[in-house]
């Protein structure tokens, strides 16, 4: 009752609105205290008053009444500042100098040192990707958008869904935490995407490499941490709304979403809702193997879909707690391209070209519900850490019923219903016991329940439970000089459950005569699993630029379909069998970084090489089973090396110029596919990119123009089913704004984006649909703005 | 000193990328096989109709460049119009209807090692017991490495 109340509240409470007479402007500056460098995003408030600081350090406040006013300055990383000031006439611009601090609760690390400081001192490679760079670069998914990040790419089926892939490996080998909690889905599938509201993403940390030392299982080539909403300032109340227009799918979305504090308890709500057509495609027929599929106005017939997401979340700070829960809870529905289901050709008597908005069969709907409380506790010289976390995913995957081999035409369009739970808590405790050592110690325990219906078998139900102990030391050997060591100790059971056809299968038998059994598809079988995982790595910084080298050892336990699948994938045209004597991947990884950032100029590499004991594959062998391919799960040693290189300089005061490349060489050096390269193996592709800030006219405030080319070398390394990938160029332009047409408002952000300006016609080796001869999305231009209030 | 080490750097990472491209003279093989009924002899031809009781020679040409592996021959009902083939032109399907007792072939064989060009041969008897209608025939074949290709023709069963 309380939440419907304080939810009712805030979203009635988003109408207020200042008004002011007899009006003065407040122009200011914010440095940082010891550089004298601006300070971007820097809050500014004071009553009925609010600004952030641009780019440039400086904020103004417009209809600012006659009288003495107090401002607050405040920032993350900075301690706070209060600065009194009697506006009237002939009023001097303001300059405010911050000192760099960072006693918020909310970073576990109390330790006076900048946000970047940190990064620079932790050894492991990551990168952060702040709000902006995703309100600049946002795409139609969330991983699409964190694809301008070198190293990161994703699989992607249709225009709204994506998975991440980082430097060549996706699926379960790379792990999405959001609010410190894994966030768990049917990663496994080739066609299914990510439930997560991108509106809902303030700052997102990369790890490009193994982290399994953190994270646990599966964290094996990287992590896409969503980390926790920053705290809203005391007695604060604001709101964004995000509106957005694409022609390309003729999509709309709009996302409202509102965080408010008074002194002890902050809430924030968002709601989102998505919906788009079919997406266009740079042709008008599809040419897959023989089949020709003329296509109606260059749709990509039944590629529509939608998302409805909410999340509400209440918190509580005080001196030495933190407490915040979160409720969320994403709704897609999305549909397939019409005219072949994974590999299969389908003829059917829907109507589909009748609306390019319409979702027909085959379509899939998810639903993700999550609840997570995230707390930390301070406690003398320990922070103690608590994520606990519910989600349930329950997908719907959804197609005509058509007779396949002995299987009679099942009786709805219901192929497949996963339905799945997890519990998670984390338990973790940082204590310094010297100012040279940041000692960590925790523990994470994990439950799954698995559950699945509908005629299409592929993977079985399952249970499973894990637990992971771990300890790490970030030790200071000198001033610029730091080791972080950990080690990580992780045992897991996995009970998967039989499953038998719901159809009689004739076989005929050695003597001659022939039985109708219903086949046994997967067994009953209680399976555990232990695995150590370590890190080693050093961290030196030398006036700008920065060494970092680790060695790192993670692992991934087998899935259950991995272990236990003996069906039929009817839309990829195979038959897939598990191996129960599979045994945890595990990986070695050494990672090298460079960063050398000064204000004019900063360059950066980051190599590695890989070596995997057992990389789990699913092998096409030379056998059939009834008239489908067998594939089966196998291990084989692979060997892997690459990187990226970026770089970046201020050539004249107002333009920018930044490139980056990318490239992984991947390499099985044992098992039945011996020399060859991992199934969607990213080709080597760079990222050129140019921005130009204008001066202010007419009501553009900071108005910047951008050019972002990518140049993708061919993909040859391919290993059966794939097909060889040619190279392509594709040149996106944005321009972007703030908007101040009305004084007394915060200025409203606009962004209008075209991206593949020339509609090239390319095919993205990694995309779903390239086995099928489907090229990348054609023209798109998008407009998307965003008002504060 | 920043530059130095940048330049370091960039070497390192260019002998990096170059070191690890030079064991690709290992020959792979990268080829699907080729699977057709379109010759002469290829049966069943698009759109054919076969008679119930009657025998026929199913033929298709299958070729690899290094090793032919497996092929499989799937015979099952399209009353429900849910796929078509990959033949030049389209046939005339009847109505839509329910199957009751359609036929359903569906087996794999085996092909002698060694051979890169090889010759489907069937030798199938229609039942007399099936539904007559709209059927999908469809040949595939596997090569040693794993690679497969299929092809499909609709035809008609007949009285």
């Amino acid at each position: 009752m309380i939440h419907k109340v304080l939810s009712a509240w805030l979203f009635f409470s988003l109408c207020s609105m200042v008004f002011a007479q007899d009006s003065f402007q407040i122009k200011g500056l914010v440095i940082n205290a010891k550089t004298l460098q601006p300070i971007e995003g820097a809050n500014v408030i004071g009553k009925g008053l609010f600004s952030i600081s641009s780019s440039t350090g400086t904020f103004t406040i417009e209809n600012v009444a006659r009288g003495t006013r107090s401002l607050t300055i405040s920032h993350i990383g900075y301690s706070s500042n209060m600065v009194t000031i009697k506006v009237g006439p002939k009023m001097d611009s303001l300059t405010v100098a911050l000192k760099e601090s960072a006693t918020q609760l909310q970073e576990v690390e109390v330790n006076g040192k900048s946000k970047k400081r940190q990064n620079q001192e932790y050894a492991a490679v990551t990168h952060t990707v702040s709000k902006d760079f995703l309100d600049k670069n946002r795409e139609n998914s969330l991983m699409q958008t964190l694809k301008n990040i070198p190293g990161v790419s994703t699989i992607n089926i249709g225009s709204g869904q994506s998975k991440p892939v980082i430097r060549g490996l996706g699926f379960n080998r790379v792990v999405v935490v959001q609010n410190g909690i894994k966030h768990e889905a049917q990663q496994w599938g080739n066609d299914h995407g990510l439930e997560i509201d991108q509106y809902g993403v303030e700052t997102v940390k990369i790890i490009k490499g193994p982290a399994s030392l953190q994270y646990g299982s599966d964290a094996i080539a990287g992590v896409v941490d969503i980390q926790a909403l920053k705290l809203p300032l005391q007695n604060s109340l604001k709101g964004e709304l995000n509106l957005l227009g694409e022609n390309n799918n003729d999509l709309f979305g709009v996302s409202a979403g509102i965080q408010a504090r008074k002194n002890k308890w902050f809430y924030r709500g968002r709601l989102t809702y998505r919906d788009f057509g079919d997406y266009k495609v740079p042709t008008d027929k599809i040419n897959y193997e023989n089949y020709v599929f003329e296509l109606h106005d260059n749709n990509l017939r039944n590629t529509a879909g939608r998302e409805a997401d909410a999340s509400f979340g209440i918190g509580y700070i005080s001196d030495n707690i933190k407490s915040e829960t979160t409720f969320s809870n994403v709704n897609a529905k999305n549909g397939f391209f019409a005219n072949a289901h994974g590999l299969e050709v389908r003829s059917s008597s829907i109507d589909y070209d009748n609306s390019n908005r319409d979702i027909d069969l085959p379509y899939h709907k998810v639903n993700h519900f999550k609840i997570t409380n995230n707390t930390s506790i301070a406690i003398g010289e320990h922070h103690l850490q608590l994520d606990l976390g519910y989600q349930n995913n329950h997908r719907e995957e959804l197609s005509e019923p058509v007779p396949h081999g002995y299987m009679p035409t099942p009786p709805d369009s219901k192929e497949r219903i996963f339905d799945k739970n997890t519990y998670a808590l984390n338990i973790r405790d940082s204590f310094s016991p010297n100012e040279r050592h940041d000692l960590t110690t925790g523990v994470n325990l994990e439950y799954q329940d698995n559950n699945i219906g509908g005629w299409g078998f592929l993977i079985p139900a399952y249970n499973r439970f894990t637990i992971g102990v771990f300890a790490y030391d970030q030790f200071e050997l000198h001033k610029d000089l730091h080791l972080l060591g950990g080690l990580r100790y992780d045992y897991g059971v996995l009970d998967s459950k039989s499953y038998y056809d719901w159809y009689p299968t004739t076989v005929n038998n050695s003597d001659g005569s022939t039985s109708y059994i219903y086949m046994q598809r997967a067994q009953n079988k209680t399976l555990d699993f232990g695995n150590i995982s370590a890190s080693l790595g050093l961290s030196y910084i030398h006036n700008t630029t920065t060494y970092k080298i680790n060695l790192g050892k993670s692992f991934r336990m087998p899935l259950a379909n991995e272990l236990a699948s003996d069906g039929v994938n009817y839309h990829m045209y195979r038959y897939e069998r598990g191996n129960l004597d599979l045994d945890p991947e595990s990986s070695y990884q050494l990672d090298l970084d460079i960063d050398h950032t000064t204000a004019a100029f900063s360059f950066g590499a980051s190599p590695f090489v890989n070596l995997f004991e057992n990389y789990i594959y699913l092998n096409p062998t030379s056998n059939y089973y009834e008239t489908l391919q067998i594939y089966e799960y196998t291990q084989s040693q692979v060997f892997r090396v690459g990187g990226e290189i970026r770089a970046s300089t201020t050539v004249l005061k107002n333009l920018q110029l930044n490139a980056s490349a990318e490239y992984v060489y991947s390499r099985q050096t044992s098992g039945p596919k011996k020399d060859f390269t991992l199934p969607f193996s990213p080709p080597l592709s760079g990222l050129f990119s140019a921005s130009y800030q204008f001066k202010n006219f007419l009501f553009f405030g900071e108005p910047e123009v951008k050019a972002n080319y990518r140049i993708t070398a061919a993909q040859n390394e391919i290993v059966p089913p794939e097909e060889v990938t040619q190279g392509y160029q594709v040149l996106n332009m944005a321009f972007s704004s703030k908007l101040s047409p009305f004084k007394s408002s915060m200025p409203v952000e606009m962004r209008v984006k075209l991206n593949n300006v020339f509609n090239t016609h390319y095919y993205d080796h990694s995309s779903f649909y390239r086995l099928i001869d489907v090229p990348e999305p054609g023209r798109n231009l998008s407009i998307s703005l965003t008002v504060p209030f | 000193m920043s530059f130095s080490t940048k330049y370091i750097f960039i070497l390192f990472l260019s002998l990096v990328f170059t070191s690890c491209t030079t064991d690709d003279n290992t020959k792979k093989d990268e080829q699907k096989p080729t699977i057709s009924i379109n010759y002469d002899e290829g049966f069943p031809q698009g759109c054919s109709q076969l008679v119930r009781g009657e025998t026929y020679s199913f033929r298709a040409m299958v070729t690899d460049d290094v090793e032919l592996a497996s092929y499989s021959l799937d015979i099952h009902h399209n009353f429900d119009h849910h796929t078509h083939d990959d033949q030049e032109g389209s046939c005339s399907l009847d109505p839509k209807k329910t199957a009751t007792d359609p036929w359903i072939f569906i087996e794999n064989y085996s092909i002698e090692d060694g051979l890169t060009t090889y010759e489907i041969n069937l030798s199938l008897t229609i039942p007399n017991d099936i539904d007559t209608g709209d059927y999908h025939c469809s040949f595939s074949v596997i090569d040693e490495t794993g690679w497969q290709s299929r092809t499909s023709v609709d035809i008609k069963i007949i009285e």
